[in-house]
């Protein structure tokens, strides 16, 4: 296992000594690469939007397959336990159609009151609708591959939810694909709100999948298990009202939290335009939440 | 010998694949295709793969590819995976050298030495990874960097053996 000593010769010599120091060469690259990925991150933006664009169509040609794979799994499961959940989803059905003429007749006074208030509401009409088809597997960071880019109009900055709540927001875009980070990143902070009572909190994932929720002002912890936490459209970035997470467990001044969108099972992400324009331009949002 | 000629006919002929002193680096390429799989982790857990197999292609052999590989291989890994370009460039190539000085040091080998070995570059990985993250905003608890290490740990041993395989039949034995 010892290294091929060179003997006398002295091409074998020059040979072994060169290559050593192409090592070095190429430690001493890395590093400067390193410094400048993290002093200046945006230096290599369009190098990784083409990485992005090579490997993002593999991964989504491949979770068409899986999805299928999965799908005749699940439907064979739902088949030979259709009788037990037929009953359940009467009930359910039974359930919600209470609470959709409940919310019926709030909706009804939500649009009067708003009527009264002279409020305008803000259209927001979606950037692109993709799927999530990849994410990091081996990272202390929590990204994942979005199947649109900015071929279809996806910027680098924009916030991106499922029907279930918020994803997160896009952070690399190539042409056909793009790098969203997940609101369970250590490094995204979401200004957020309980959506019991309305306390202003703020949401910073935990790198585990989970996100830590805490309030702004100190005091009691305002949790209780079962919460809900919503974006409260502080920023301008994030949209207001859209769900996040749902606290599983207090701590001692906060509460930990797992996201209503699981990416894992999201079938369709949609990418919106920034909530107030002006934080969409990157660079301010990029400095302000991520350093 | 003509005896051994006549009886097993598959011994005539065989000797290296084409290419045979490209399918290691190949292989670790692969490996780091292996996180554009449709797989969606919210935890992290998976081993990092292009690294795992690196470290077994070297710990295998001394001579897998020309140890200043390292440095393509590992920018081709951080462009798959996402990671900060330079990240796994940098950390690849001293790989290489920290295993060439140990390569010096040590008098004999053997299967738990290497696998001590594996688990102490694992450890490095995820701890300069855990440290990049931490410069760049997103300081990981603790904690958190148990389990996907003690993962990879136990990884090792099935990347070193899918290794091993790919070594023997790229020599064609």
């Amino acid at each position: 296992m010892a290294p091929p000593r060179p003997g006398w010769s002295r091409r074998a010599q020059y040979g072994l000594f060169f290559s050593f120091l192409a090592v070095v060469a190429g430690f001493v690259i890395g590093l400067f690469l390193l410094v400048l990925s993290l002093v200046a991150p945006n230096t290599f933006q369009t190098v990784r939007g083409a990485a992005l664009d090579v490997t993002g169509p593999v991964s989504g040609a491949l979770h068409e397959v899986t999805a299928t794979a999965k799908g005749l799994v699940s439907g064979a499961g739902n088949y030979w336990d259709s009788a037990r959940q037929n009953a359940k989803l009467k009930a359910e059905r039974k359930a919600m159609l209470q609470r959709m003429i409940e919310a019926k007749a709030i909706l009804q006074e939500n649009r009067q009151l708003k009527a009264a208030l002279q409020l305008r509401e803000r259209s927001r009409d979606a950037v692109a609708a993709g799927r999530i088809v990849g994410s990091s597997l081996s990272s202390p960071r929590r990204f994942a591959v979005l199947s649109v880019g900015t071929g279809d109009g996806v910027r680098v900055g924009m916030p991106v939810r499922s029907p279930d709540g918020l994803i997160g927001r896009v952070i690399d875009a190539g042409t056909l694909a793009s790098r969203v980070l997940l609101i369970s990143d250590r490094s995204s902070i979401v200004p957020a709100r309980l959506l019991r009572g309305g306390l202003p909190v703020i949401a910073q994932g935990r790198g585990d999948g989970t996100v830590d929720v805490r309030p702004l002002e100190v005091g009691r912890n305002p949790f209780k298990r079962g919460d809900i936490v919503v974006t409260s459209g502080t920023g301008g970035l994030y949209p207001p009202l859209v769900p996040i997470a749902r606290v599983v467990r207090l701590d001692d001044d906060g509460a930990i939290a797992v996201p209503l969108a699981d990416p894992a099972n999201t079938s369709f992400a949609v990418v919106e335009p920034p909530y107030e324009p002006a934080a969409g331009v990157p660079a301010s949002s990029d400095s302000a939440e991520t350093p | 010998m003509v005896r051994a000629a006549l009886g097993s006919g598959r011994r005539i002929g065989q000797g290296p694949r084409v290419g045979a002193e490209y399918i290691p680096a190949a292989s670790v390429v692969v490996a780091s295709m292996l996180s554009a799989l449709p797989m969606v982790s919210t935890s992290g857990w998976y081993p990092d793969f292009g690294f795992l197999v690196l470290i077994a292609w070297r710990l295998l052999r001394s001579d897998p590819w020309p140890a200043w590989w390292a440095a393509p291989l590992g920018l081709a890994n951080d462009l798959i995976t996402g990671a900060p370009i330079g990240l796994s460039v940098a950390l690849w190539t001293a790989t290489m050298v920290l295993l060439d000085l140990v390569d010096r040091r040590t008098m004999w080998r053997d299967y738990w030495i290497e696998w001590a070995l594996a688990a102490l570059l694992l450890l490095l990985n995820e701890t300069v990874e855990r440290w990049i993250a931490g410069i760049m905003g997103a300081p990981v608890a603790l904690a958190s960097m148990a389990p996907p290490l003690l993962i990879s740990i136990f990884a090792f041993p099935i990347a070193a053996w899918i290794v091993a395989r790919l070594d023997r039949w790229r020599l064609g034995r």
